[in-house]
């Protein structure tokens, strides 16, 4: 088993790896904001950032954003526009080729809460809710989710509460209620290593070299048996780790809480 | 200065004769109101207000006066609700909540009021109304384009969608008449009352905006009333030499309020950085109701104004944050 923050580094440098290295991109708070920034050290200085305030970021800002909403974001951009702009115009209209998205807690459909644990009413824990969470995930092509949970906790069969829609309760209810074809999350990058959807139910399809069978059964308690066939992860290289740690360190001083 | 009336016969009557040389410019000049007067002229127990801002730009001089006149049970429309949101909930000013989310956005670090409210309430309950970002911003167009609703991002399927308190009638579905697919709508969001936060501000009332404009522009034209809560008062030249920014136009506002700092700790484009060091403090200071109503004493309900609050953090904060110099332009 690996430390918290060996799995930390992991997650990023292995999310950062998705990021293209040129093209428009979406990315939410937290986790994306800082796998982007990793991507941008190492092969993807080429990419634009879309943010749904309507900040267009197409190169490593002077400091960290704390969070999209963050100016800091908006520092010699391109573009500074609305929302209606950022999540209809680019997004909806899926002039947007890729959307990273923080999911706290997801589930076997790939369901994100960020609402409520517990009853919604008398919830055990509040979270912060969705934001444009929901549109992310709705309408955004070749979603990926980042969840930097190591344990079940992080990964119920069913969330309490749909924030950002997965494939909701069954197959094929995405195409039922509407969902624009073709959008929606595709890959979810964990500490483990990476899932994805097979008949719109997670499963892993990459994982790092450590990382055991009955871990994945214990994390993941919807598979019967891990018979996937799943890749191994080259671990980090040392230019991916000097990338994520600079990173971290930029996001210490800018009081990130980095938890898992 | 005389009105002229705009009805039929008003106009047929005007039309038969020649027009007259108008000998003044009639007076155009905004109200201009201070922070108290504001809210007790705009905001009674009770009232429905929209808080403009998006975690920047958020007009949080604004909630402390509420805080210190001690308003009760406001239905509160504030997409991010952030800081602003917290500390009236700390200080038990809202009954009603519309929201997309609740957050302190540096860290991220819990917002303790919101959660202490929900988790564990005490007083009297906080209900909750909320809707995705996307679709609380197609509300608002909706509300400002005069239109009975507007198609949004699908729903079906999700907790907004099943969860409804204040406003059940948030969403509906409809049958596309052009291809027969399921389409979620959202019912116009037209608050009664916006207080927005504007860089700059001319004697008119033209309110400026510099950065990203969020769902600004369709905040301003969908609440019935706008009170601006200004960074700055400027000569009408300045506003006209960049019109592009303005996102209210003098005919849509119906007060101002010049307030340097109100938008502190959230940034102010071009005049103020995020306050990341009071982030976390306030996190620290809020973790209990007694530490929540601790700030509030000594900081809120202590202070008279914007500048006054964030002098009394310390000394230097304003050179601290402060991006440009007075006169920017």
């Amino acid at each position: 088993v690996v430390s918290e923050r060996r799995a930390l580094e992991r997650m990023l440098a292995l999310a950062a790896r998705l990021v293209p290295s040129s093209g428009a991109i979406f990315a939410g708070f937290n986790w994306p904001i800082l796998a982007v920034r990793v991507a941008r050290l190492l092969h993807a200085a080429g990419v634009t950032v879309v943010y749904e305030n309507g900040i267009v970021e197409d190169q490593l800002t002077k400091v960290l954003p704390t969070a999209p909403t963050d100016l800091a974001a908006a520092d010699n951009s391109p573009a500074l526009t609305g929302s209606l702009d950022a999540l209809f115009l680019w997004l909806r209209s899926g002039r947007i080729d890729m959307t990273f998205i923080d999911a706290p807690i997801v589930d076997q459909m790939g369901n994100i809460n960020s609402t409520a644990l517990g009853s919604y009413g008398s919830p055990k824990v509040r979270l912060a809710g969705s934001g444009g969470g929901s549109e992310l995930t709705a309408t955004g092509r070749s979603v990926v989710l980042m969840c930097s949970g190591t344990t079940a906790r992080s990964y119920p069969r069913r969330v309490d509460y749909i924030t950002s829609p997965g494939y909701l309760a069954a197959a094929g209810d995405r195409a039922r209620f509407g969902y624009p074809a073709g959008r929606g999350p595709v890959l979810v990058v964990t500490p483990l290593g990476l899932l994805g959807f097979d008949s719109e139910s997670l499963v892993p399809r990459a994982v790092f070299a450590d990382v055991t069978v009955s871990q994945l059964s214990g994390t993941f308690r919807w598979l019967d048996a891990v018979d996937y066939a799943v890749a191994t992860i080259p671990e980090p290289s040392q230019a991916e780790l000097d990338a994520v740690t600079s990173v971290l360190t930029e996001a210490r001083a800018r009081r990130y809480r980095l938890g898992t | 200065v005389r009105v002229h009336p705009t009805d039929p016969m008003s106009l047929l009557g005007r039309a038969l004769r020649a027009a007259e040389p108008t000998i003044a410019m009639p007076d155009r000049r905004a109200r201009f109101l201070s922070l108290p007067e504001a809210v007790t002229e705009f905001v009674a127990d009770g009232a429905e207000l929209l808080l403009g801002g998006f975690a920047y730009s958020d007009p949080i001089g604004f909630c402390h006066e509420l805080i210190r006149q001690g308003r009760r049970g406001l239905r509160v429309i504030k997409a991010a609700g952030g800081l602003a949101v917290d500390q009236l909930v700390a200080a038990g000013c809202i009954a009603e909540l519309v929201t997309c989310h609740v957050w302190n956005s540096v860290g991220p670090r819990p917002p303790h009021a919101f959660r202490r409210a929900l988790e564990r309430p005490s007083g009297p309950p906080l209900r909750l109304e909320e809707l995705s970002y996307g679709a609380f911003l197609m509300g608002l167009v909706a509300a400002a384009a005069g239109l009975p609703f507007m198609p949004s991002t699908p729903a079906r399927g999700t907790g907004h969608w099943t969860h409804r308190d204040i406003w059940p009638d948030k969403f509906a579905e409809v049958v596309s008449p052009f291809d027969g697919r399921r389409v979620t709508v959202v019912a116009p969001i037209a608050p009664r009352l916006g207080i927005l936060y504007v860089q700059r501000v001319d004697e008119f009332g033209n309110g400026q905006v510099d950065g990203p404009t969020a769902d600004f522009r369709y905040a301003v034209a969908a609440c019935e009333q706008v009170v601006l809560l200004a960074e700055q008062l400027v000569p009408t030249q300045v506003i006209r030499r960049t019109p592009e920014l303005t996102v209210a136009p003098a005919a849509m506002v119906n007060a101002v309020v010049v307030a340097p700092w109100s938008a502190h700790p959230t940034d102010s484009y071009g005049y103020y950085r995020r306050d990341l060091d009071f982030h976390v403090w306030y996190e620290e200071m809020t973790r209990t109701a007694q530490g929540a109503e601790r700030y509030l004493d000594d900081f809120v309900r202590a202070t008279a104004s914007s500048v006054e609050f964030v002098e009394k953090l310390d000394d230097n904060r304003i050179d601290r944050l402060r991006l440009r110099s007075e006169r920017w332009w």
